[in-house]
């Protein structure tokens, strides 16, 4: 059940984005092109709107980009390491280099929204933020995430 | 010393990421201060790991990680620290410091216990207290009421002439002692579909420790027997005695209880307390008034029959609009104590020639309107009803063909304003009309199936006691047309 959130697929590197919007941007067309979304546009739209109630920069250089829209066709997790740090006007004030960016259909799916919070509760454990942090493969960030919602339970 | 606790709330506006991630955190930080920590969630998936009422009650403290209104009822004189999602991601521990040390009381003046206006708290009143009791209630009332019809229709019994009818079980067959049975199964329902409005209603208002002063309340103010009247209080009483313990309860909350004893408050001070406050208001307040209002009613009535007993209408109007009133409440039942009294009193005095019908056959008229009423305007007026109304409604037609008035209480209840008057006129409409035309009620059931099953003198057989009911149920079914608001 993980992998229908949590696809290998869904997990890239990325060089160019030099700005919070530039990165956006990337998770967007990144989101169409994995087929999770209908509308690469839209998704930005809807991700840039919740960023502009509350920034989604949390600490350790992770930032969690979210939006429920009905643009997205299924749930999804979308992780994205950036190679240039990025300001996302974090809560310890420190550039973004990992975004876990959530998409979330319109309606309800009570099954996959407990485990995108559960992978949000996860987030919070430093030991399980510095071993992505540390990852240099694509596998690698895979199965650190899987193990970890696996021990987290429900 | 014992373990700190604390409590808190986490909701952001999606509901999707920070909700769980403050949660998490102040669960970590709280339990690595060793403290007891429990975190609701109110996120898209709903209300999760949710504080039941004594958590609340015995924590030290409640932090509000949250960014939308939440309902704060829950937390009315806790120490409550409001601060945005946010802050419980960023800093738990520093958080939990200042919740200890700084939090403010909640719901008291010149406190805030955090920013702007608090939700919904407020909004509905009155109505949201009613209809959280009636939403309690239907399903009884639905129950009880449809066997008490089932039993009904088995208690007319016709004698050797096949003519006058007798009310009774024939309990030396079977089904007759089955439908006894039954007939008290579902009384047993009516006895307790009041307490359980009032109690509901009474929850509505102040929460769990206000259920036992309003149920044993209302039973009280229902039992005859103890109140030292001729009938109880009805749905009337219940609305008063419910809003009576709900809102003493509100106030007892407020007492600053020694911190030693803070853990029994709900669960047994507030209870006694309450309980023994109103049952000493109902037993004492209540029931003379009560037990004087019938006598008063009483007597008009036979003042009114005396005079008028050349003008059945005026008699048969009045009667109908009692019995339409209160459904079952002491002014229905002073009419038909009336009515069968002058009944048995005339055919005792002056045979069944000379005796007077006139009250008793006013109040069988009208004893149906009510409910059949309710039905016909869930069938006329569609867009009134909302679906739970029109499950009602359909039983309370089963409920009104057998003669049973109560099925259109849990609509009385909900909007007395609108309804009784409705109720009052179809009554008297039918009650006037039955009386006027000249129909004599021997005995049977009160509806219009009662010109069948039972035993009705009338001009024209059949027609003219269906037209005098029917008549009443259209007048109640087209004043709620035209004054219930519509189904938003």
């Amino acid at each position: 059940m993980t992998t229908s959130i949590l696809d290998m697929q869904h997990i890239t590197f990325q060089t160019a984005a030099k700005t919070k919007d530039e990165a956006l941007q990337f998770i967007a067309d990144f989101a169409k092109e994995q087929g999770i979304v209908k509308s690469a546009k839209a998704y930005y739209k809807g991700l840039k709107k919740r960023e502009e109630e509350v920034t989604t920069g949390f600490k350790n250089s992770i930032a969690i980009p979210h939006c429920k829209h009905k643009t997205v066709k299924k749930p999804g997790l979308i992780l994205v390491k950036f190679k240039n740090p990025i300001d996302w006007e974090s809560m310890d004030n420190q550039p973004v280099h990992i975004t876990f960016a959530l998409a979330i259909p319109e309606g309800k799916n009570q099954e996959h929204l407990t485990l995108l919070s559960t992978i949000s509760r996860a987030l919070i454990d430093e030991a399980f933020t510095k071993k992505i942090l540390e990852a240099s493969t694509t596998e690698e960030m895979f199965t650190v995430i899987k193990n970890k919602l696996l021990t987290q339970g429900n | 010393m014992s373990k700190k606790k604390i409590v808190g709330v986490t909701a952001c506006s999606a509901g999707i990421a920070h909700t769980y991630m403050a949660a998490e955190s102040l669960e970590k930080a709280g339990v690595a201060k060793g403290y007891e920590m429990k975190v609701e969630t109110q996120g898209s998936i709903g209300v999760e790991n949710k504080l039941t009422p004594l958590e609340i009650e015995e924590a030290d403290v409640v932090i509000l990680a949250v960014e939308i209104n939440i309902d704060m009822s829950r937390f009315v004189g806790k120490r409550v620290l409001r601060v945005r999602a946010a802050e419980a991601i960023k800093n738990p521990e520093t958080l939990i410091e200042r919740a200890l040390n700084q939090a403010t009381t909640y719901g008291e003046k010149g406190t805030k216990a955090g920013i702007a206006k608090m939700g919904k708290t407020e909004e509905g009143g009155f109505f949201q207290h009613i209809m959280a009791g009636i939403s309690y209630m239907i399903p009884m009332v639905i129950a009880s009421g449809l066997i008490l019809a089932i039993a009904n229709v088995y208690a007319f019994q016709k004698d050797e002439a096949g003519r006058i009818v007798n009310w009774g079980f024939d309990t030396s067959t079977f089904i007759g002692d089955l439908m006894s049975n039954l007939f008290s199964v579902g009384q047993v329902g009516f006895l307790l579909m009041i307490p359980l409005f009032a109690g509901f209603v009474a929850n509505s208002i102040a929460g769990k420790p206000a259920i036992a002063a309003a149920m044993i309340g209302t039973y009280i103010a229902n039992d005859a027997e103890m109140l030292g009247a001729e009938a109880g209080g009805g749905f009337l009483a219940a609305i008063l005695v419910a809003f009576a313990a709900g809102y003493l309860v509100k106030v007892l909350k407020k007492i600053p209880y020694p911190k030693m004893i803070q853990p029994i408050v709900p669960i047994m001070i507030l209870p006694l307390v309450s309980t023994l406050i109103i049952s000493i208001f109902v037993l004492y307040v209540i029931g003379t008034p009560m037990a004087s209002m019938m006598d008063f009613l009483y007597q008009g009535l036979t003042t009114l029959n005396q005079n008028y007993a050349a003008a059945p209408v005026i008699v048969g109007v009045i009667i109908g609009a009692m019995v339409g009133f209160d459904l079952g409440g002491p002014i229905n039942k002073t009419a038909l104590v009336f009515g069968t009294a002058v009944f048995t009193d005339t055919v005792a005095k002056y045979g069944i020639e000379g005796a007077n019908f006139v009250p008793q056959t006013a109040t069988q008229a009208a004893i149906s309107v009510a409910p059949l009423g309710i039905w016909l305007a869930s069938i006329l007026f569609k867009k009134k009803f909302s679906p739970t109304e029109k499950v009602s409604a359909h039983s309370a037609f089963g409920m009104g063909m057998v003669g049973v008035t109560e099925g259109a209480i849990p609509f009385a209840a909900q909007d007395p304003i609108r309804m009784i008057p409705a109720f009052v006129a179809g009554s008297a409409v039918a009650g006037g009309l039955a009386a006027g035309l000249g129909a004599k009620f021997y005995g049977g059931i009160g509806s219009p199936l009662g010109t069948f099953i039972g035993y009705i003198e009338q001009p024209i057989p059949f027609v003219t006691w269906i037209f005098s009911v029917m008549t009443g149920v259209l007048v109640t079914a087209v004043i709620i047309g035209f004054t219930k608001k519509k189904v938003e």
